[in-house]
């Protein structure tokens, strides 16, 4: 049976995480697919993030509708009702046509058993085999037999098939023999070897002979062929070179029509002395083979020690890998990224940098897992090697990126951000004693905020910031070592350091060429998957999308609006080609009341897995459950985990009639949906029902978990001198501690749902089906349409005459497409959609309600006022240029800024020409404390100027002034091109900054140049000043709906990394200017991410809360407000004309912070309340009277 | 102690192509972004009076003359580190020996004086079929017409002599490199 699934993501990155979640969310089914073995990409290994430096990764869950997915840790493990996750799996082949794709997938086996493995570990402490952890990024190593994450639930291991060494001790230490290497199998698995050589004919049997598989050897391939046709279950056939040519291919041709999925493998010679030509002919004949279907090539001579592992891994693979396809309406592409690795030959700098050998030289992830306390120092700061505490530590910024030498041309985007993060890192590690410098070239601090975290590390804790590229690295005295550089005034100079980071850049993902032939996309020159500039959520293949990092390096805040952009993209297209979303959404379930039944407890116990019976006293255990208070009836279910296990369950429920369940097994959050359909079942609510984990409980004190009581005792006795039996019963290695644990826990979670609400919860806010976006330029417009495409309303709100706004006065853009055309398109399908009412020369005057339910009312010029519902807001005000009147702006004919320059040069009203000398300043004024950002289109501005420029008159000065310069991704390859066409560029800094005055009305300009220490004088015929990018005035749209501005005017998200386009507000979104500084590119990209945010709420029918939420007991609260700042989610307000503190129960997320903040405990959460919190305490705390009887 | 060459204040000059030479030179390492790479892995920088990384940036600048009376690209023992090091693949030896020829086509006494002795060199390898010392240094000697150059020398031939590392006599590949040189310079002659 062929699953359907409505989108296919591939890549379980951050990226694709937040794809899945943005169209899970919508209701539409999604499977994410990655081809690790385990879910969360790079983030996995990063335990911190600028610039809070802690993780955020749950702040992508679900707001609404949480109950759906478990609230967890996302870097653990992803539960959601609407996603299916498939591990280990790859992309093969895509065919179909948007709406209807085939994908072809393959699932590569790893071997173990999900379902049995119990993650006990054995299997890695027998393994023999050790390579380099990718999770330690090679600085600790792990076994063939491992956890790819430590941290993941559920966690299984795996086996790396290709470094293990076929020892089998995994296999026999297995306790619950989840590994499976297909012993059984074997012997139905016929080879046969078609070879003249017949050393092979009589080596082979005997080699095979223990490894159970059944071996014809024959001498023509005739003969194999007739043992095929005589219906042999062949899995494998070895066909020999030597063979005459003929008879191979034909031996080939007809084996694989008689058996088309046989696997053929080629036997070739390869003589070390054998002739050249020789080999160039076997080489092309192979290649041909290769294309009629011969899968792989073994070399001869055999040798028993490599031939008998290499077939038998591929024997495993054959039987154990299993292709499936999925039928899906789009493809999201998140494979995301690889880092480059300075080892790579031939292109790596690992000889000059001394990677590799020299334990003080670290690539930033290594660092990275270096600073983690799950790393292999546990988190101290220490070097490698000889343990030496880190304190000078140098930073060397672009290591494989901005470097055509190797192969990339672009900016990596993330590495100067991840450098000043690691370097604040280290100083707050060793409380500020240690030395962090940092080697650039431009510190790219693009972001909105960049700028400031940029300063305070270099102000505030100290970091030094050296503008130099040190070449090489020699070893210094100690095992240190020596750095040499030259500063701008020609000084060399020399700096010993403890250890040094190479900020590593961004590389394609290792797969690439394999996933773009097999979804049929185009990659880029530098090997990303290749986006428009002004479609840069699409890739070349109507349908696929590029999510995260996959289409150009980004940070974290870029790859999650990024994934936003490409969930809509993909939701649209499902809906453009499957109609509008089904009407028929599933029915609520409905739970009986039971607020007014005793408390009736069914205890249900797994005891499938043989640990809880080896290692715990279950009938004791039974026993003291029985007699907890409130529990009717304690059951055994054999294996949980299934089916079968899940029906016993519930036929036991159904014949208890109990009004609170219970269930002891393994992997709580892997039982969460099945507790919903239970819920269903009996009609109870499933928060009345809990999973407990008594797994680990019974695991704890692992050395003798599976010699079972016999084994246990025999130590103990053998402990006390005693002969074995001396004295029965006697035992005190963690039988009766790991009962007790175990019991506590149950009597704990117990108690937990004795005093569980058993009330209804807040009743759900219908939704408004309609959105409201406020601001009508290029980021409202496209998020209207991006609403509208998929069903729903959308009222546009503008406060000019006409639509367009900043976007309309771009001529051109750096990669050569034409702004204006794109914007007269884009206001045209605006104004013919059907779904979107555009209101111009408008403006909003009130807004009250929350997220589903807005009402808002609209003035229009005309002195018209509209009332609006709608379920979701989008504030797109925009931005402008930034005025400047300083060095004669708009007061001399002679200075322009960027963007009039842009405008006269698209209208010839300057002549390139017939200019001498142009002089440009970047950041004026931006970049320091009046305008502490980047405007991050400033740099690009300048650069598609200066290539204008240069095109129309190759021979004109070009002059730059500039701090540094922020082409960040692939705008790089422009930054080489305008140095390349002849521009000079000066770096200044705030200390030096160019003087500027007038001669004969023409500028002179004076500045220092840094390289030469020379004072410099120009008499450009023209002076642009890069301005820079201020918001619009905001203040009062930001009022009217309730949401915050930063310092400089700018929305202030929800989260800048995590949340990028929310408000705290729900139901509230940003995007464009006004949320920050943009490109036309970046500025589609949030547009389109806020417009899938918006959907996602316009496509329930009504919004419900949690299930932990908190309530307020209004006659004990004192309004002293304490609650309402501590909230992290800004759910709380104090509602003045009620005078009372209410909460937003959708925006509620069960914190607890306030609940800990108020001194009156007027504030409760629901399922923590005092009373439950402290049963729950004594439960764990109480002597059990069953265990001091001695039981 | 350093001569430097490099200018305290200055005009840049104007962009203009009309001098060809400098624009050759100009045009190789235009996309230069001052990294300072090729001067960090020069092992002849500590002798040379401008850094590599201000001879770029003078060169970009127009200040022609200002580089001439450097002795930097004199100082370039062609080992290729920076060209092999430059994260913009700028063929900087290769601009160093334009350089290099540009002073000896149009530069003052001072630099033909110090084009003498890759003449000398290259004189000397044509004759012989490879490098032959004593001959080369005594021509050199004698072209540089300096008679105290000699003295100089005298203490480092010694030592060198002292090792073998000095050739003295005749070559059995006298004038093999002959036609190669003949080539090169039909070659030159009709581009």
């Amino acid at each position: 049976m062929k699953k359907e699934y409505g989108a296919l993501v591939v890549g379980a990155g951050i990226g694709g995480i937040r794809s899945a979640l943005d169209l899970a969310e919508t209701g539409l089914k999604v499977a994410l697919i990655d081809a690790r073995p385990s879910l969360g990409g790079i983030l996995t290994q990063l335990d911190h993030q600028f610039p809070s430096d802690h993780c955020g990764m749950c702040k992508m869950l679900p707001l609404t509708q949480r109950d759906q997915s478990s609230q967890y840790c996302l870097r653990k493990g992803l539960f959601h009702k609407n996603i299916d996750i498939y591990l280990h799996t790859e992309l093969t082949g895509l065919e179909g046509d948007p709406g209807k794709f085939q994908a072809t997938l393959r699932r590569r086996s790893t071997f173990v058993d999900p379902t049995r493995c119990v993650s006990c570990g054995l299997c890695a402490e027998v393994c023999p085999a050790r390579v380099p952890s990718e999770f330690n990024a090679g600085l600790a190593p792990r076994t063939a037999v491992y956890l790819p994450v430590p941290h993941n639930i559920p966690n299984h291991y795996v086996v790396d098939l290709d470094n293990c060494q076929r020892c089998w001790r995994c296999y026999e230490a297995c306790p619950t023999k989840a590994i499976d290497f297909k012993f059984e199998q074997r012997k139905d698995f016929h080879i046969i070897v078609a070879t003249p050589d017949e050393r092979i004919t009589q080596d082979l049997p005997l080699w095979f002979k223990d490894e159970n598989f059944p071996l014809h050897p024959t001498a023509t391939g005739e003969k194999a062929l007739e043992l095929l046709a005589g219906g042999l279950e062949c899995g494998l056939m070895l066909l020999d070179l030597d063979l005459p040519e003929a008879e191979v291919e034909r031996t080939l041709r007809r084996a694989l029509e008689l058996r088309p999925n046989l696997a053929v493998v080629l036997l070739v010679s390869k003589d070390k002395d054998g002739a050249k030509n020789e080999d160039e002919g076997k080489d092309k004949a192979v290649a041909a083979l290769f294309k009629q279907g011969a899968r792989e090539v073994l070399a001869k001579p055999l040798k028993q020690a490599q031939a008998v592992p290499w077939l038998d891994k591929l024997f495993m693979r054959l039987v154990s890998d299993e292709s499936f396809s999925l039928e899906v309406g789009a493809v999201i592409l998140a494979a995301g990224f690889e880092c480059y690795n300075p080892g790579d030959n031939p292109n790596g700098c690992a000889d000059l940098m001394l990677y590799g050998s020299h334990p003080g030289v670290l690539t930033s992830l290594e660092f990275e897992r270096l600073a983690s306390p799950t790393g292999p120092s546990q988190g101290l700061l220490t070097r490698p090697g000889d343990g030496k505490p880190l304190h000078r530590i140098a930073w060397l910024q672009c290591v494989g990126s901005r470097d055509v030498k190797k192969q990339a041309d672009f900016c990596s985007s993330f590495c100067c951000m991840i450098s000043i993060k690691q370097a604040l890192l280290a100083k707050r590690r060793s409380c500020g004693e240690a030395e962090a410098t940092i080697f650039y070239m431009d510190m790219r601090t693009n972001g909105r905020d960049y700028q400031r975290y940029r300063d305070e590390a270099e102000n505030t804790a100290g970091v030094r910031f050296i503008p130099a590229r040190p070449h090489s690295i020699l070893p210094g005295p100690d095992g240190d070592l020596l750095i040499q550089y030259y500063d701008y005034s020609g000084e060399l100079r020399e700096e010993v350091f403890d250890a040094l980071v190479l900020a590593v850049g961004a590389r394609p993902p290792k797969s690439m060429e394999r996933l773009a032939l097999a979804a049929g996309i185009e990659v880029n020159d530098s090997g990303f998957c290749a986006t428009r500039y002004l479609s840069p959520n699409r890739t070349s293949r109507l349908g696929v999308f590029a999510a995260g990092a996959f289409g150009e390096p980004a940070d974290i805040r870029g790859s999650m609006i990024q994934a936003g952009a490409a969930a809509m993209g993909a939701s649209r297209m499902i809906r453009v080609y499957h109609g509008p979303r089904d009407e028929t959404p599933e029915a609520e379930p409905e739970y009986t009341d039971v607020s007014r039944q005793v408390p009736r407890v069914l205890m249900a116990l797994c005891s499938s897995c043989p640990t809880l019976e080896l290692n715990v006293n279950a009938d004791a255990l039974r026993q003291r459950m029985a007699i907890l208070p409130g529990v009717v009836k304690v059951v055994d279910v054999k294996r949980a985990c299934t089916r079968e296990g899940w029906d016993t369950l519930r036929q036991e429920a159904e014949a208890t009639a109990p009004n609170r369940v219970l269930i002891g097994a393994c992997l709580p959050y892997m039982h969460v949906p099945r507790l919903r359909e239970l819920g269903e079942d009996l009609k109870l609510n499933p928060a009345l029902m809990d999973v407990v984990d008594i797994h680990t409980a019974s695991l704890a004190g692992r050395a003798t978990s599976f010699g079972g009581h016999a084994a246990c005792r025999a130590s103990c006795a053998a402990g006390r001198g005693e002969e074995p039996g001396a004295s029965p019963g006697v035992c005190d290695c963690g039988e009766t501690a790991r009962t007790d644990e175990m019991s506590s826990l149950l009597a704990m979670a117990a108690a937990k749902l004795l005093g569980a609400d058993p009330s209804s919860l807040p009743q759900a806010t219908p939704v408004s089906p309609q959105a409201l976006v406020v601001g009508g330029g290029l980021a409202g417009m496209t998020a209207a349409m991006g609403i509208a495409d998929q069903g729903f309303k959308v009222v546009l709100v503008e406060e000019a005459e006409q639509l367009g706004g900043q976007a309309m006065n771009l001529r051109y853009t750096l990669g050569g497409d034409d702004p204006a055309r794109f914007m007269e398109d884009l206001i045209e399908q605006v104004e013919k959609n059907p779904n979107i009412r555009v209101l111009k020369d408008s403006r909003v005057v009130l807004s009250r309600g929350k997220a589903g339910r807005f009402v808002t009312v609209v003035a229009t010029g005309e002195g018209m006022a509209h009332t609006l519902h709608h379920g979701a807001t989008i504030l797109a005000t925009g931005g402008h240029e930034a005025k400047v009147y300083e060095y004669g702006n708009r007061v001399r004919k002679c200075v322009l800024t960027q963007l009039e320059l842009e405008q006269r040069l698209a209208a010839g009203s300057v002549d390139a020409s017939s200019l001498s000398g142009v002089a440009m300043i970047q950041c004026w004024r931006s970049r320091e404390e009046s305008r502490n950002y980047c405007s991050r289109v400033c740099c690009q501005g300048a650069l598609k100027n200066i290539l204008m420029l240069k095109k129309r008159n190759p021979g004109l000065p070009v002059y730059v002034f500039y701090r540094d310069i922020m082409t960040t991704g692939f705008a790089e390859h422009y930054y080489t091109e305008a140095r390349r066409s002849g521009a000079i560029f000066i770096r200044y800094t705030p200390d030096t900054r160019p003087k500027v005055e007038f001669k004969d009305d023409k500028p002179v300009i004076t500045a220092l140049d840094p390289v030469l220490s020379a004072q410099i004088e120009l008499h450009p015929d023209l002076l642009v000043l890069s301005s820079g990018v201020e918001p619009n005035d905001s203040a009062e749209i930001a009022d009217l709906f309730g949401v915050s501005l930063t310092d400089n005017g700018f929305y202030q998200e929800a989260e800048s990394k995590w949340r990028p386009v929310d408000f705290l507000k729900h139901g509230v979104f940003a995007c464009g200017l006004g949320l920050g500084p943009a490109t036309m590119r970046e500025t589609l990209l949030s547009a389109k991410a806020a417009a899938q945010r918006a959907v996602r709420i316009l496509s329930e029918k009504q919004l419900s809360c949690g299930n932990v939420v908190a309530e307020i007991r209004d006659t004990l609260c004192s309004r002293c407000g304490r609650c309402i700042s501590v909230c992290p989610y800004g759910a709380r307000a104090l509602d003045l004309d009620r005078d009372k503190i209410v909460v937003d129960e959708l925006l509620c997320q069960g914190c607890g912070s306030c609940m800990a903040a108020c001194p009156n405990s007027a504030t409760v959460l629901r399922g923590f309340r005092d009373e439950q919190v402290m049963a729950v305490i004594d439960a764990a705390l109480a002597v059990q009277p069953a265990a001091a009887a001695g039981l | 102690m350093k001569n430097t060459h490099k200018p305290i204040a200055f005009v840049p000059a104007p962009l203009v192509f009309q001098d060809e030479t400098l624009v050759e030179v100009q045009n190789m390492v235009r996309a230069c972004m001052q990294c300072g790479t090729c001067t960090a892995s020069c092992p002849n920088a500590f002798a040379m009076d401008l850094t590599p990384r201000q001879m770029w940036r003078m060169l970009l600048f127009g200040l022609k003359q200002e580089v001439l009376q450097s002795r930097t690209f004199w100082l370039c023992s062609a080992c290729y580190s920076c060209t092999l090091r430059c994260p913009r693949d700028l063929p900087l030896t290769a601009a160093m020996a334009a350089l290099k020829r540009m002073a000896a086509a149009e530069g003052d006494s001072a630099n033909r004086k110090k084009a003498l002795f890759y003449q000398e060199f290259m004189h000397n390898v044509e004759q012989n079929g490879r490098i032959q010392e004593m001959g080369f240094m005594c021509h050199y000697f004698l072209a540089m017409h300096d008679p105290l150059l000699p003295m100089e020398y005298g203490p480092l031939g010694l030592k060198l002599l002292a090792k073998g590392k000095l050739h003295l006599g005749g070559s059995g590949q006298r004038g093999r490199l002959g036609p190669l040189f003949a080539k090169v310079r039909s070659m030159e002659g009709a581009s």
